[in-house]
């Protein structure tokens, strides 16, 4: 099929049953994202960011609904196999960076090596990857607790960006860091746009947005925009 | 190849080591009690079932228990007329045939005074020429005069005992107290299986005996030592047709070392059963700390479980960390607990029996190594259930926990 899209809601619904009652979290949102998008997703607290980023990072599957991922129904297939899309196909950057932290910088960007290969990397991929974050072999060596929120979040993207993943899922991934480290982080994520990634965002800042082909701004679940 | 999951154990268990230490300590403190007590109860087998064998040739015959001696014949004597008379004694001799050797064989206790210190003791009653068939005289001579006595080893070295010393037989209130003169020092014979236990006895001369506790010619058991050992059931047999022609009541009681070994052993590996059991009391008090650690170990580390999961780590691959972790915990435990209980095993078996003889022997050393097996598996059975606990966690919801 011509066009097929990268990532496909169908009538999604997400709803949490709570002891309050039923919650609903997104509310039959049907989407397309196209290979090599740079998508912005926007909204205030509580409107259904996060569940959709859930939903997209494949921890999560539809109360209702189909998610297409790659060509994939993700409620259809078996947990091993989900698992082995969040690690080959997704690249997943967090507001928190999220390094493993008793692993070196290096450890954690082999990390996703060592889960597909099932042994240590002798590409040198690794390395690699620092090397373009601008990471040397020194600064490789330490622990998360050991480097700034900029150094952290450089090593998580070159974590997210180790086993080549078509979709790189950023959650407020400027959210942590001053200003300037932003806008530099977001030049990294701009080049890697322009490689040919898919880069799906999630911001409060309408200057992050920005850089964004298309934004998506939710509202109770729904698309507002 | 290093696996990342066994890197990530080690560190772990690094970041808590001293929780770890702690954790391990009961592991050790578990598998030093298995060994150990499994050790001393092994080698104090080994070492009853050496001494006994040690008579294995002898067969004992003693008066049934249940039957009394002639009525009327007790008043005057002080001696019970229990025993095995002279008639019975000639009946043995007949059926045991002339390769065997003979040694009836008076005792009693009493009490005796030694430079003023009183003490109790075993007397037996020999006589001189049978001494020799089976005891073993290690420092002076033996019995010659009527008022001369051999004093068993440990006997000897309690009270400081050397040839020539004298022994004042009974109490004070007593009107006779003889003096025995000590001629001989027997050689340390441990627990015998003849039931003649020399070791902490005085050895007097028959006519000494009967002398000064009456009795005469009734015996409280004859020993019968076999030539071949192989013949121990046929002169058994005899003895039984000679003596015991009522069958429902028989006169005498006959046993041989395999059939007093037995009891004996089969008491000794019932002990060594019950303190081994003890040792897997403290195991299992062992197995709850190593559990509680590794709950800490998932409970501390759950967003870290979370970021594991969601970027695309196997439940399996969790699980084998935490049971990576478990089983370090338990290799630790376990290795210091193997050579604890090679030190503790060795001093306390040395301490408790005396000898360390059959220690290193496979049915005794090979506690160790099973020691540590039980010790390993009881590890990574704690640690099977927070490691599923860990692999089985909602991603979302661990990587929010802070």
């Amino acid at each position: 099929m011509i066009n097929t899209p990268l990532i496909r809601f169908a009538d999604v619904s997400k709803v949490y049953h709570l002891e309050s009652g039923d919650f609903t979290a997104l509310d039959h949102i049907s989407l397309d994202i196209q290979d090599n998008e740079f998508i912005a997703i926007m909204g205030p607290s509580g409107s259904g960011k996060s569940t959709m980023m859930n939903q997209l990072g494949i921890l999560d599957v539809p109360t209702s609904g189909e998610l297409f991922i790659s060509g994939r129904d993700v409620a259809k297939i078996t947990a091993l196999e989900r698992t082995h899309m969040r690690r080959d196909t997704i690249g997943y950057i967090f507001q928190n960076f999220y390094l493993i932290p008793l692993l070196s910088a290096y450890e954690n960007v082999e990390y996703p090596l060592i889960l597909k290969h099932k042994k240590r990397d002798e590409s040198g991929k690794a390395t690699a990857m620092l090397k373009a974050v601008g990471f040397d072999e020194a600064l490789s060596a330490h622990r998360p607790t050991q480097l700034s929120g900029g150094q952290q979040q450089r090593v998580a993207i070159a974590r997210a960006l180790v086993n080549d993943p078509k979709i790189l899922l950023c959650d407020e991934p400027t959210g942590n860091l001053d200003r300037k480290t932003g806008f530099q982080i977001m030049d990294i994520l701009c080049g890697l746009h322009s490689e040919g990634k898919t880069v799906i965002i999630v911001t409060h800042d309408p200057k992050i947005a920005e850089y964004a082909d298309r934004t998506i701004t939710l509202e109770d679940g729904r698309i507002a925009a | 190849m290093k696996d990342i999951f066994f890197d990530l154990s080690v560190r772990s268990v690094r970041l808590n080591l001293m929780r770890s230490i702690l954790a391990s300590i009961g592991i050790v403190i578990g598998v030093v009690a298995i060994s150990s007590m499994g050790m001393l109860g092994t080698n104090m087998q080994l070492q009853v079932k050496d001494q006994l064998s040690a008579g294995a040739d002898t067969i004992v015959i003693t008066a049934d228990a249940v039957r009394m001696g002639p009525t009327g014949s007790s008043s005057s004597s002080s001696s019970s007329a229990t025993g095995i008379t002279k008639t019975q004694l000639n009946k043995i001799k007949l059926a045991a045939g002339l390769t065997s050797k003979l040694v009836p064989v008076y005792s009693t206790t009493t009490q005796f005074t030694l430079a003023s210190t009183p003490g109790r003791s075993t007397v037996y009653g020999l006589n001189p020429d049978d001494i020799t068939k089976f005891l073993t005289i290690s420092n002076g001579t033996n019995i010659g005069g009527i008022n001369d006595a051999l004093v068993g080893a440990t006997f000897a070295t309690n009270f400081d005992l050397k040839i020539g010393n004298r022994i004042r037989i009974g109490q004070d209130t007593d009107t006779s107290r003889p003096v025995l003169r000590i001629v001989g020092i027997l050689a340390a014979r441990g627990m015998s299986s003849d039931n003649v236990n020399t070791d902490n006895a005085i050895i007097v001369s028959d006519d000494w005996y009967t002398n000064q506790y009456g009795g005469k010619d009734v015996y409280k058991q004859v020993n019968v030592i076999v030539k071949d050992i192989n013949t121990i059931p046929d002169v058994k047999t005899a003895i039984d047709t000679k003596l015991n022609t009522d069958q429902k009541k028989p006169a005498v009681r006959i046993s041989d070392a395999s059939s007093r070994l037995s009891g004996i052993t089969s008491s000794l590996s019932a002990i060594t059963t019950f303190i081994l059991a003890i040792g897997g009391i403290s195991l299992l008090v062992a197995a709850t700390s190593i559990f509680n650690v590794m709950m800490m170990s998932v409970n501390e580390r759950i967003q870290e479980i979370g970021i594991l999961l969601s970027i695309g780590t196997e439940k399996g691959e969790v699980r084998r960390m935490f049971l990576y972790e478990a089983v370090i915990l338990g290799i630790l435990g376990a290795g210091i607990g193997g050579i604890s209980s090679l030190i503790i095993g060795y001093s306390v078996v040395s301490y408790m029996i005396g000898t360390t003889k059959y220690f290193f022997l496979p049915e005794s050393i090979m506690y160790i190594p099973m020691g540590m097996a039980i010790g390993l598996m009881v590890c990574i059975l704690s640690g099977l259930y927070p490691a599923w606990k860990a692999s089985n966690m909602d991603p979302i919801d661990a990587l929010r926990s802070e």
